[in-house]
């Protein structure tokens, strides 16, 4: 299964298009973190104006730490497109460059195929948040440096203490990783329907965009809804840095996006069995 | 007669003044007595809706407003309740009216309240509670124009200029005012206006004074400093 694999990775890293979302990534954040150290604290002033009437704020809350945070925030609708890119052509790939017979007639399993394919699609996702966090926290840190996190909620403010934040952040990229894993194994799955790459990674994204267009408006038939999205529990993220950590809603969240990996992975591995290769 | 002067002595000594004048006069006296100092505040913040750890400043002040703050790490101190000099409450032109005397925590104290003037400042009525003996505030309650309420609790332990040990600073506040971050947040602007109570315990240690800060302190800028202006009402 190893060898699998890592057939499996040469395949991915072998084209380009994998390099896109860890090319975007190390453009765009570095351009965010360069406009927000430009900008200096004066975004961080404003929306922190009507705290700042009762408390004098002193000391460096403009680090690594708020700028990740506020990067990871930002990035939680984008970086799915990235991770589409790659997860829809997994085996679509294959139709398209007419290469499922020569797959099939090896003396593999479609199980063994199906599973090596999506634990390669979740290694390249795995990278791409391992990515996206090295080059958020470490650039952040060299232009930055560290220091207390400050969290504005809707109703609250919440402050951590320097030496309290890292291991939220390694949770919170492994919550994303999750998150992402979703989406990675949905666009799996609508790439074991069709024979083209560009029909998961439309549809796949199409899906979220619906789902998080639902869930923001404001209209009650559309929030009785929301509970069914697997969108409504990706920013669950952010819940690391609440203090106290609410463990019930982060369990609640892991086992729904852990639920739908399984479920969609279970679906393409039936269908995949099914699947009449024709190509 | 000398037996009952001498009888009376104590009493003449320690005698308490009912004229607000003289009280705030001899409350400024001996304050003027410190020309600088600079001191290391542990700050702890209990408030509802916001969360955050101990924090340690170091402040410096120098006479007549001058004060610079210096933190190693993040730390936020109450705008009204960095109480640095009693004269803060007292800069603008007011007037001053003796309502009567007090027990606060054992010791006696003139209630004074002080009705400003003017629109300058941002107080609109301040009562001091202030110890004659020791002319030191022990309590402020005030209510300003654009922050609502506060209180101070202060206490002055063995310090031997009029400078607090510890503080306990209350205020109310219009909750939505203070955590509303983001200006089309819907569910904020239909939220009925909520005041909220808040606590910050501020103790002060390592108290340096009369060593003459230079000037040149309260003009550093930097992530880790503040300067600002103790008229802070």
């Amino acid at each position: 299964m190893i060898k699998l694999i890592n057939i499996e990775l040469y395949k991915i890293f072998k084209k380009w298009r994998t390099y896109i979302g860890f090319i975007a990534i190390a453009i765009l954040i570095p351009m965010i973190e360069f406009a927000i150290s430009f900008e200096g604290t004066r975004s961080l002033n404003f929306v922190t104006r009507e705290i700042q009437q009762t408390f004098i704020f002193v000391g460096n809350l403009l680090n690594t730490y708020f700028v990740s945070y506020l990067i990871l925030n930002s990035l939680a609708i984008h970086i799915p497109f990235l991770i589409t890119l790659v997860a829809g052509d997994l085996l679509a790939g294959e139709a398209t460059a007419g290469t499922y017979r020569i797959l099939i007639t090896r003396p593999i399993s479609r199980f063994e195929i199906v599973t090596s394919k999506f634990i390669a699609g979740m290694i390249y996702t795995f990278l791409l948040i391992l990515w996206l966090a090295v080059i958020s926290l470490g650039l952040g840190y060299f232009l930055f440096g560290t220091g207390e996190l400050i969290v504005l909620k809707s109703g609250s403010i919440i402050v951590l203490a320097k030496n309290d934040i890292f291991w939220r952040f390694l949770l919170a990229y492994g919550f994303a990783l999750l998150s992402m894993g979703v989406v990675a194994s949905l666009a799996f799955l609508f790439s074991s329907l069709v024979e083209n790459a560009i029909g998961p990674i439309i549809t796949t994204m199409a899906i979220i965009i619906i789902f998080l267009i639902i869930s923001a408006i404001n209209i009650d038939i559309f929030q009785s809804i929301k509970p069914y999205l697997f969108t409504s529990y990706m920013n669950t993220w952010s819940s690391f840095f609440d203090n106290p950590i609410d463990t019930t809603e982060i369990i609640k969240s892991v086992s729904i996006l852990a639920a739908h990996i399984i479920v969609f992975f279970g679906f393409t591995l039936f269908i995949f069995r099914q699947k009449d290769i024709l190509t | 007669m000398k037996f009952f002067t001498f009888l009376l002595l104590p009493f003449i000594i320690f005698a308490q003044s009912n004229n607000p004048d003289v009280i705030i006069r001899n409350l400024k006296n001996e304050f003027n007595k410190v020309k600088d100092y600079s001191v290391d505040v542990n700050i702890k913040v209990d408030v509802s809706f916001l969360k955050v750890p101990e924090m340690n400043a170091k402040i410096y002040f120098k006479q007549p407003d001058k004060i610079h703050i210096q933190s190693e790490g993040f730390a936020m101190l109450p705008r009204d309740g960095l109480y640095t000099s009693p004269l803060s409450f007292l800069k603008n032109d007011y007037t001053a009216i003796y309502v009567r005397d007090e027990i606060i925590d054992g010791s006696n104290a003139s209630v004074i309240k002080i009705i400003p003037l003017n629109d300058k400042g941002d107080l609109v009525l301040t009562t001091m509670w202030i110890d004659q003996k020791r002319n030191v505030i022990l309590k402020v309650e005030s209510t300003t124009k654009t922050n609502g309420t506060f209180t101070m609790d202060l206490n002055y332990g063995d310090n031997k200029y009029p400078l607090p040990s510890s503080m306990l600073f209350v205020f109310n506040a219009e909750r939505s005012k203070l955590t509303q971050f983001d200006r089309n947040d819907e569910n904020s602007k239909k939220k009925k206006p909520q005041m909220i109570s808040g606590k910050v315990y501020i103790s002060y240690s390592n108290y340096v004074v009369n060593k003459g800060l230079p000037d040149s302190l309260f003009e550093q800028k930097g992530k880790n400093n503040s300067n600002i202006s103790s008229d802070v009402h």
